[in-house]
């Protein structure tokens, strides 16, 4: 059994994984100073520290409470669509309590931002424990309740925005501008969500490993029906995870707002969801359940948001177009090495029959087109053939006669 | 010690194991065995639990690949990748356990994978059902082959196993335990299907521990015992008892249970328990069962599979949903736990069955597997404490004498027993009254059981009532003061130690 599956593997601080993704992230930064034709790491150290720290912290916060769903053996694909909920009930409910200021672009006081933030929240929670019914009581998987708020919610959200605009400004809009100075503040200021997202780590760490719940999580992730039979409310124990889930999607919404100024629940976070899910699995934990540590999930967080600002360095212009591809590689890359080990005993085959030997052209031939559309046509040939040549080497190696061991 | 005679020829030979060694993590599951079986024989394979049997079985059908050794069928080298390998060299295997998939129609299971079709290539059922047909006649299962396997009763559905196993036609057929599940009458017609096989000049391969079977059919017989070939011989050459004792290797110290133990109040009455069960043709899983257990004593539960012995065990637990009828007193007071936390809280505490899906947390190490249920005596100002945990788990750990190289160590690499010692440790920490064990050796190495068995008298002589079940008769005619005997959810007999014998109990059993 390979040391990572071990419940304490060896390793100070971090398990062995979690340095490897540390050196994994070291890696990237200066390999991205050092490409990057601007040299932006090294001669504008403090802005690039800002966009990613900001970047990391807004995308961590929830790729935290996606963590804890998945440690205790769920998926909530919902969390983009909580986030755009989020944005909306916050600049919805400033928005009723403060009509006129919020119309005129003038503060609208402390009192009524906790109360947006405060009504977000418990959003949050609400939509926690209707995943939870809808998978304990209604007993749907996870995977569908999830889907369907996903769907459900966002469309909430844009008709929450529609209606109160139309029922409380002179036209209806689909989105809600927001102009508080508390926002702006929280904008200006990026040690903000990054205080709050080491907190919130801080806090989930403490609650994952040093407090009855959290081994509760883990046994309940790691094997629901036992955990039960030991007598654990294993139900009552949902019912936290998918509210941490949600609240936590919800708290990263006030930072959307913020970052942002408006609510536009049609296109705020689209998405986001798989990018939380990607972190808290590049981070190491399992989608089997059981398995994960915030270490990991930070980390994990920080390490797709690095490599995410390495490419939109390096390819100047519509970076973002490559995103959704940077997060499909990466997450396919770590789950992979995390499995070096089996393929390197010999008892699996990374390309094995028919199904092995297709698959390398697939692969060649992705390689290739990506790189002709950023560097052009002839280095996308060359490196979709150096692909070709490489991968099948590999199944040639893979493919030698492995005898048994026979006694003399 | 090789098994066939001198002078005997390799071509005469069906499967030639040379030196086969296989590892778990944890356990060495063979070590180095060598066996020769003759074409056309029938071959038995006897063992405990855990020595063995079923590893170098699904080895010689392709499900395991060995570490080391090698294996020739028909005198060639043989090295099967999978499953259909095996198929494809003649090998089948009835498993023990059964695989249907309980979805699809009886036809649909037995050529599962290898689909009959058309000229055109869509799926010929018709074919399939009467080639289905004529296998279940010959079996003389009285079974459409449109019924869905789920629906068939245990006994059937391994007959649909062996259906299946016979319509690859294959010249070697292993059986693994094939009559475990099987009424009296079944396991005749089952014999009598063998026998026809063995006129086909079908080899066959045995697996089972039931001494009678194995003496009324085997022409010669191999013991194993902890993963170790111990010897083969011809039927005739040797007795039952000379096998069991082969079988066991060492007497296991049942005599030290024998001393009377003081029996105390009355803990659990259960009068009248009836588990309705709609979506089946019976329509109970339990019906009027009735039970006392008292401080200090053993009650065993003795039952074919399918039996209602786990039920019963689940339903004192609050594992099954509360539609049950009838009464349950803990000390006197009705109880009715609809969720095992509140049996946990009125000092009941269960064992389950199957370690690996019901008890173990893979992820969590072995203190965190002990301390489970009582973590609240870990925490330190509202926090679970390393230092509290290691001291709460080091008297069980003591106690049931758990052999780890550290607390901190991962519940999977330890051996079976070591697993079931700390999965009792867990529940001794809650400080049970009752302490419900189903099936609790199962798996597990005879040295390891002889421990447990050790265990579970000491918590008896201390005042906690078990109520035992268990797949294995010694085991409860080792352990238990009286004997309970449930057949398709009723109680059919009671035995008190004195009275009970393996053949009593077998026939009340399988209400023969």
């Amino acid at each position: 059994m390979a040391a990572a599956d071990s419940p304490t593997p060896g390793g100070f601080l971090l398990n062995r994984s979690e340095w490897a993704l540390l050196a994994a992230i070291m890696v990237a930064v200066v390999l991205t100073a050092v490409v990057d034709a601007n040299h932006s790491y090294w001669f504008q150290p403090l802005a690039s520290l800002r966009d990613i720290a900001r970047s990391t912290a807004m995308l961590g916060i929830f790729a935290l409470g996606a963590a804890v769903v998945i440690i205790a053996g769920g998926i909530d694909l919902s969390a983009g669509s909580m986030i755009a909920l989020s944005t909306t009930v916050c600049a919805a409910t400033m928005l009723a309590l403060a009509p006129t200021e919020m119309v005129g672009f003038k503060p609208v006081g402390g009192a009524v931002v906790a109360a947006g933030c405060l009504a977000s929240l418990l959003a949050g929670f609400l939509v926690g424990t209707l995943h939870t019914w809808l998978i304990t009581a209604v007993r749907l998987p996870p995977f569908i309740a999830t889907l369907a708020t996903l769907v459900g919610l966002r469309s909430l959200a844009r008709a929450l925005a529609t209606s109160t605009t139309a029922a409380l400004l002179p036209t209806k809009n689909s989105q809600i501008n927001v102009y508080d100075p508390a926002f702006k503040f929280v904008r200006d200021n990026v040690w903000i969500p990054v205080a709050v997202f080491g907190l919130l780590a801080f806090v989930t760490w403490l609650l994952l490993t040093r407090t009855v719940l959290g081994r509760h999580v883990h046994a309940l992730g790691g094997n629901e029906q036992a955990a039960r039979l030991a007598g654990i409310r294993t139900d009552n124990v949902k019912w936290f995870a998918y509210c941490y889930g949600a609240m936590t999607a919800a708290l990263a919404g006030l930072f959307y707002v913020a970052n942002e100024s408006v609510a536009a629940p049609a296109i705020q976070a689209r998405g986001h969801e798989l990018n939380a899910i990607a972190a808290a699995v590049v981070g190491g934990c399992s989608l089997a359940g059981g398995v994960g540590t915030v270490p990991g999930t930070v980390l994990g967080t920080v390490f797709l948001r690095v490599v995410i600002d390495a490419v939109s360095k390096v390819i100047k212009t519509e970076a973002e177009i490559y995103e959704g591809l940077i997060v499909g590689v990466v997450v396919v890359l770590a789950v992979t090495f995390s499995q070096v080990g089996q393929f390197a005993k010999g008892g699996r085959r990374i390309f094995p029959g028919v199904l092995g030997l297709c698959a390398i052209p697939v692969l060649a031939l992705l390689v290739g087109s990506v790189v002709a559309m950023t560097a052009g046509p002839r280095v996308g040939i060359a490196a979709g053939l150096a692909a070709l040549a490489m991968l099948a080497a590999v199944r040639f190696w893979e493919g030698r006669p492995k005898a048994l061991a026979r006694p003399v | 010690m090789t098994a066939a005679p001198a002078g005997s020829h390799a071509a005469d030979l069906a499967i030639a194991m040379r030196s086969i060694t296989k590892r778990f993590p944890g356990v060495v599951a063979l070590d180095g065995v060598s066996l020769d079986v003759r074409r056309g024989e029938l071959h038995a394979i006897c063992g405990e639990n855990g020595a063995g049997k079923s590893t170098l079985m699904k080895i010689l059908s392709g499900v395991y690949r060995p570490d080391a050794g090698a294996l020739e069928i028909h005198g060639r080298p043989a090295q099967f990748s999978d499953t259909r390998d095996a198929e494809r060299t003649g090998v089948a295997i009835i498993h023990q356990e059964l695989n249907l998939v309980e979805d699809l129609s009886v036809a649909a299971n037995v050529f599962l994978g290898r689909e009959r079709r058309t000229a055109l290539g869509l799926v010929d059922d018709r074919a399939m059902e009467a080639e289905t047909a004529r296998l279940l006649e010959m079996l003389e299962c009285r079974v459409a082959p449109r019924t869905r396997a789920g629906s068939l009763r245990v006994g059937d559905q391994q007959l649909v196993e062996i259906a299946k196993a016979l319509s690859l036609n294959a010249s070697i057929l292993v059986m693994d335990e094939p009559t475990s599940a099987l009424t009296e009458a079944e396991s005749a017609r089952l014999e009598r299907t063998i026998s026809r096989l063995r006129a086909h000049g079908t080899t066959i391969l045995y697996i089972s521990h039931k001494m009678d079977e194995v003496f009324r059919l085997a022409d010669r017989i191999t013991v194993l015992r902890d993963g170790r070939h111990v010897r083969t011989v011809d039927r005739g050459a040797t007795t039952p008892k000379e096998v069991t004792c082969w079988m066991v290797g060492r007497e296991i110290a049942g005599h030290l249970f024998h001393e009377p133990r003081p029996r105390g109040d009355t803990l659990l009455q259960i009068r009248g328990l009836t588990l309705p069960w709609p979506e089946h043709p019976r329509g109970y899983r339990l019906a009027d069962v009735s039970l006392d257990l008292h401080a200090g004593e053993i009650v065993g539960v003795a039952g074919l599979m399918g039996a209602g012995r786990t039920e019963l065990l689940e339903t004192i637990f609050g594992v099954s949903p509360p539609s049950w009828t009838g009464v349950i007193q803990l000390a006197g007071r009705p109880v009715r736990f609809t969720h095992p936390r509140e049996a946990c809280d009125a000092g009941i505490a269960m064992v389950t069955e199957d370690r690996k899906r019901l008890g173990l947390f893979p992820d969590l190490d072995v203190a965190g597997n002990i301390s489970l249920c009582s973590l609240r005596e870990a925490l330190r100002g509202g926090l679970l404490s390393r230092s509290r945990e290691e001291a709460l788990v080091a008297g069980p750990l003591r106690d049931t004498g758990v052999k780890t190289p550290s607390p901190h160590a991962s519940i999977m690499g330890l051996s079976g027993g070591n697993q079931q010692k700390c999965i009792i440790g867990r529940w001794l920490l809650t400080e049970p009254r009752i302490l419900l064990l189903d099936d609790p050796t199962r798996g597990i190495d005879v040295g390891a059981k002889a421990e447990l068995y050790q265990l579970i008298d000491r918590l008896c002589r201390q005042g906690m009532a078990v109520l035992l079940t268990s797949s294995e008769l010694p085991e409860l005619l080792t352990l238990s003061d009286r004997i309970l005997v449930l057949a398709e959810g009723r109680l059919t007999a009671e035995f008190t130690r004195e009275e009970a014998t393996e053949h009593r109990i077998l026939e009340a059993a399988t209400g023969s």
